[in-house]
């Protein structure tokens, strides 16, 4: 008799068993109650095991090689009117794209990094406040899935710092996934897309940093626009500035309507020395801006969660 | 933290508007979150005197009848003397006292920002007694929390019928400014040094020797405390001033210093502790005030030992809030005779707290290590009004003199008795030497020498030049300036970082990225074919990846996930896209084909030459279906064909034998592997039966996951025009061999030819298959 059969009856057996509880006096009834229950859990738990072991035995192979089953049509793709890109991937290919067409090579951000990386090489000042701003998570090893695309510049004073050696300038567009410890809602979440620009030379200037990114978001935004800027603190810039543009028209901006687009500022020296990089003949700046938030108001969505929830509902909208 | 507008003019003379005074310090200093507007928040509520107070006999009301002065208020009626009735429920209220009142009409303050304001009216009080408006206190004012009896106003400050709003100060802009944004300048956490920026945004010298002027004499008398910082890196300063009852301090009258404390979001609570508050508002040093006797006590002596030092393992402390609290190793405590009497810049010890019996004060003002502060507030959840000042580093220069301001103060009922100060290791100035072309270099501008020179004296720095050099000191409170480019950010930032001219540096575009190529083709090539791209989060759940029949030692753990839905990083793409596809196939969606690209770890792949976690860029498919009963592998093999006949890249189908983790959820006999030029890219197959299980999806279920780093190299996107007629002939043969092997007996007989497949038939019972292959002739 095979395995399953003899669960069966054992259940039946119980169950049988069970039946007996009116014979007995009732201050006895509970505890033998629990005792049947106890062992009827444990059986059902034994069938179920045994259960799912059996779905993958016997199961029929196929042939690997063909392209369609054993008496069936070969399939076909599905129409092309369901298909759709993901529009925060749409939106980061056009940036990187403008990025590149303005010279700029492109470098993809980890997503999983180290302390090092993440603040050591950008001048955090150990255990200083300012990585508390970051509401980092960590793993076990102290390894941190990085908060700011930032996570990359030392990476990329390294790699490229042979341009300067060939009197070119460095500069570098960084997309990337960037994640932080906070409460997900309409307008945040933890999972969330970056890029970064780093651009180093010789005689660069703060000015040209502003003409730059004026330009990218001229670009981006197909028009004219008008740029501002607050002043920042980031321990890796200095100065720190947070540039704001006037909301473009062909998304509903309205004139005096300021949005904020990223953290920007002069390469604090202390970074550019680290990657080997003498800030006595060299100056760079460096930036940093969300792309969620472009794809939100260029759509005009209004939940940043539906980003991540793989809801074809909402995916299919974008094809 | 809260900044008032009116207290700023109090410093610096604005010659602009507010709006624009608002937009120049969100443009040069900082950026402001909000500004609550209360140049309306007083309306209608006036000073008044009461002239009459009548007890309304066996209640706890007083008939009052009180002059406004001038004031005509439409719907109140003056009687023949031309006072005004008002009904009031406070036992302080008395003829003679001036009070504010708020009129008919008038809204309470302390309920503006409530979603239904409360408005005062004209009531009739016990059935009789017409009562217009009412006389308020603290809490209805939102000044304070007190509700004992009225606000008294001094008659040398106001007369009858003065709106309230003007005598006080406060129909003002309050700004709100995010703490973090000012997380590096320690000196604007105090009104006058904020106004000194306001005023060097303004180009404007700034003068202010507010800690400088009015300071009491010391007294002779030898201190009779000592004191001892242990480590001077955890407390570089320590001032202690101590104060002797000699009177009492009568406070009657609601004054400009409360409604400073209320406006910055604090209260009035007694002198003492207001002066202290008071004083960390305008100059951001903290103070902390000890009953000195009690301090004394505690220590066992009759001259104790004020000892600041780090807390011991174990050590126990009873907080102000009646809480104990275990101290870590980190905390720094002020101790009696090494007594712990304070857990230093969070929280004064219940042992020592001032009380109305106190008759001798240590006034403490002192700078402590911001690193220890922080692990204090975090550790024990303290923060204060002076936990965040403290943990942007408050320079020493300024304790003892903010010290003794406060016992000037408080010299209506307190001496100075005794001053200590322990500064161990005197702060030297910071010297930056710079050239006008170095700061003009960087920013891309082209500032003259005076200008900025002018720029930096106004907000106190103090500049030589010597050539073309300037040699710039920075003031005491400026501890965050080093090197040349703190001095050129001050620069920028006050004559307006928007003044400097936008110009593009000249350049090439770019070699485009290799990767990222590869991605939008993919992207664009699956969507094309009717597959929807997904973005799925890096964590999930130790459950998904058990469904999945994944490992979870094998992913990188986050110690602080925000959920157990994302505690693991995950080692592959597919369980997040088995997990939804359940979403979808409930929504539900007949039939979908779902991907993404994206970066995986997993720890058996282990540390690249950085050190940091090996990285792979996987690209996941799946596709599902809820109504078809036909096999899915197929569907999934004829995507990832697609894609690879598209990048030119000749691959191989063959059995499952590699045990690598990517394979745990595809069952081995209707799965293979894919391969190229003897390298495994990747894999496509049906889910085994117990993982379809428990993500609950229907038998139509098949994806692949593939290496798309190592498919880089071998992609290509060259095209194969073909001209030409072509003839396409059917060839079926019967076989009980694979596919694979038929194929190879085709092509030997039709070498030139593109050989595409057909149908498989098997009759039942049979064991051969009828083999159908389409074979494209070029005639």
């Amino acid at each position: 008799m095979d395995e399953l059969e003899k669960l069966k009856n054992e259940l039946k057996k119980v169950n049988l068993e069970a039946a007996k509880v009116r014979d007995l006096p009732p201050e006895k009834r509970a505890s033998f109650g629990r005792e049947i229950n106890a062992k009827k859990t444990e059986i059902l738990e034994k069938i179920e095991a045994f259960e799912k072991s059996l779905l993958d035995k016997d199961v029929e192979p196929l042939d690997i090689t063909a392209w369609s089953g054993v008496n069936e049509k070969e399939p076909e793709f599905y129409r092309t009117e369901l298909g759709s890109k993901h529009p925060l991937m749409t939106e980061l290919d056009r940036v990187a794209g403008i990025y590149q067409m303005m010279g700029f090579d492109i470098m993809e951000s980890r997503q999983l990094d180290d302390e090092f990386h993440m603040f050591d090489s950008l001048n955090f000042p150990k255990e200083h406040p300012a990585r508390d701003g970051y509401d980092t998570f960590r793993t076990e090893e102290n390894l941190i899935p990085p908060a700011h695309t930032s996570t990359m510049q030392h990476r990329v004073l390294k790699k490229y710092k042979h341009n300067l050696a060939e009197g070119k300038a460095i500069a570098v567009a960084v997309p990337g996934r960037v994640y932080r410890n906070e409460d997900v809602d309409a307008t945040h979440e933890h999972t969330f897309y970056q890029c970064e620009g780093v651009y180093v030379s010789s005689d660069c200037t703060m000015g040209q940093m502003l003409g730059i990114l004026k330009e990218f978001f001229e670009k981006y935004y197909e028009q004219e626009l008008n740029i501002r800027t607050q002043p920042g603190y980031f321990p890796f810039t200095e100065p720190s500035l947070e540039l704001l543009i006037e909301k473009p028209k062909n998304i509903g901006g309205k004139k005096g309507d300021y949005l904020e687009m990223l953290g920007c500022g002069m390469i604090h020296p202390n970074v550019l020395k680290m990657a080997g990089i003498d800030p006595a003949v060299y100056h760079g700046f460096a930036w940093g801006g969300g792309i969620d938030r472009l794809v939100m108001l260029k759509y005009g969505l209004s939940d940043v969660r539906n980003f991540e929830a793989g809801n074809l509902n909402f995916l299919r909208e974008f094809n | 933290m809260r900044i008032s507008l009116n207290w700023v003019k109090k410093y610096v003379n604005i010659p602009i508007s507010d709006a624009e005074l608002v937009r120049l310090i969100g443009a040069r200093l900082v950026e402001v979150e909000e500004v609550i507007d209360e140049t309306h928040k007083y309306d209608n509520i006036f000073v008044v005197k009461v002239e009459k107070a009548e007890k309304i006999p066996d209640t706890h009301l007083t008939l009052c009848q009180i002059n406004v002065g001038e004031l005509e208020i439409p719907k109140v009626e003056k009687n023949a003397d031309g006072l005004v009735q008002v009904v009031c429920g406070a036992p302080n209220v008395h003829a003679g006292m001036l009070a504010a009142w708020i009129a008919p009409g008038a809204v309470v303050p302390a309920s503006v920002h409530e979603a239904a304001p409360f408005v005062i009216g004209k009531r009739k009080m016990l059935g009789k007694f017409d009562s217009n408006g009412m006389l308020a206190a603290m809490d209805e004012l939102d000044l304070g929390d007190d509700h004992e009896g009225i606000v008294e106003i001094d008659p040398n400050m106001a007369k009858p019928g003065e709106a309230f709003a003007e005598v006080f100060d406060l129909n003002d802009l309050i700004l709100d400014i995010e703490n973090k944004s000012l997380t590096h300048r320690p000196d604007t956490f105090g009104l006058i040094g904020f106004a000194r920026e306001v005023a060097g945004i303004l180009g404007q010298k700034f003068e202010c020797d507010y800690l400088s002027e009015k300071l009491p004499n010391l007294p002779d008398k030898k201190a009779p405390v000592s004191i001892t910082i242990t480590d001077e890196t955890i407390c570089p300063r320590y001032s202690a001033v101590i104060l002797e009852k000699h009177g009492e301090i009568k406070k009657k009258y609601l004054n400009l210093q409360d409604t400073l404390l209320a406006k910055a979001g604090m209260r009035p609570i007694d002198p003492i502790v207001d002066a202290t508050n008071y004083l960390m508002l305008l100059t951001g040093q903290p103070l902390h005030a000890f009953d000195y006797d009690k301090f004394v006590k505690v220590g066992g002596s009759e001259t104790p030992k004020v000892i600041v030092r780090l807390a011991r393992k174990g050590e126990k402390l009873v907080l102000l809030d009646d809480e104990e609290i275990e101290l870590n190793e980190n905390d720094i405590v002020i101790t009696s005779n090494d007594k712990p009497v304070a857990l230093a810049g969070a929280m004064g010890g219940k042992s020592t707290m001032i009380d109305e019996n106190t008759r001798n004060i240590l006034v403490e003002s002192a700078t402590f290590s911001l690193y220890n502060l922080r692990k204090t507030q975090m550790s024990h959840g303290i923060f204060s009004e002076a936990i965040t000042r403290f943990t942007k580093g408050q320079p020493a220069y300024q304790t003892l003199p903010v010290a003794l301001k406060c016992a000037d103060m408080l010299k209506d009922g307190f001496a100075i008795d005794a001053v200590a100060d322990e500064y161990p290791d005197q702060q030297s100035k910071n010297v930056v030497k710079i050239t006008t072309d170095e700061i003009n270099d960087l920013l891309g501008t082209n500032y003259q020498k005076d200008l900025i020179v002018n720029t930096l004296s106004n907000v106190e720095f103090k500049v030589e030049p010597d050539g073309d050099t300037l040699c710039i000191t920075a003031p005491s409170w400026r501890t965050d300036i080093h090197i040349e480019e703190d001095i050129i950010e001050e620069i920028g930032r006050l004559l307006g970082f928007d003044n400097i001219e936008p110009v593009l540096p000249l350049h090439a575009t770019a070699e485009k990225n290799a990767l990222f190529e590869l991605k939008k083709y993919i992207r664009d090539l699956l969507s094309k074919y009717g597959a929807n791209e997904v973005l799925t989060y890096s964590f999930v759940s130790g459950n998904v990846l058990e469904k999945a029949g994944l490992n979870t030692d094998n992913s990188y753990k986050i110690v602080n996930s925000i959920s157990p839905d994302l505690q693991f990083v995950r080692q592959s793409i597919m369980p997040s896209l088995l997990d939804k596809a359940y979403l979808n196939e409930k929504l539900p969606v007949d039939q979908f084909a779902i991907f993404e690209m994206n970066k995986v770890y997993r720890k058996d792949l282990g540390m690249d030459d950085e050190n940091v976690p090996q990285e792979k860029i996987s690209l996941g498919f799946l596709v599902a279906e809820r109504k078809n009963n036909q096999t899915a592998f197929y569907l999934a093999k004829k995507y990832v064909a697609k894609l690879f006949e598209e990048l030119n890249i000749e691959v191989d189908y063959l059995s499952v034998k590699q045990n690598n983790p990517e394979i745990l959820p595809f069952e081995p006999k209707r799965t293979a592997e894919i391969w190229a030029n003897g390298e495994y890219l990747g894999i496509v197959g049906e889910f085994k039966n117990s993982v379809r299980n428990n993500f609950k999806l229907a038998p139509f279920l098949a994806g692949f996951e593939i290496d798309l780093l190592k498919i880089l190299n071998m992609a290509s996107l060259k095209k194969t025009v073909c001209f030409g007629q072509k003839k396409i002939e059917d060839l079926t043969i019967t076989t009980d061999k694979t596919y694979a092997e038929a194929l190879e007996e085709v092509q030997a007989k039709y070498p030139n030819a593109k050989i595409m497949p057909g149908t498989i038939y098997q009759a039942e019972g049979q064991k051969t298959r009828n083999i159908t292959f389409h074979i494209e002739l070029m005639l």
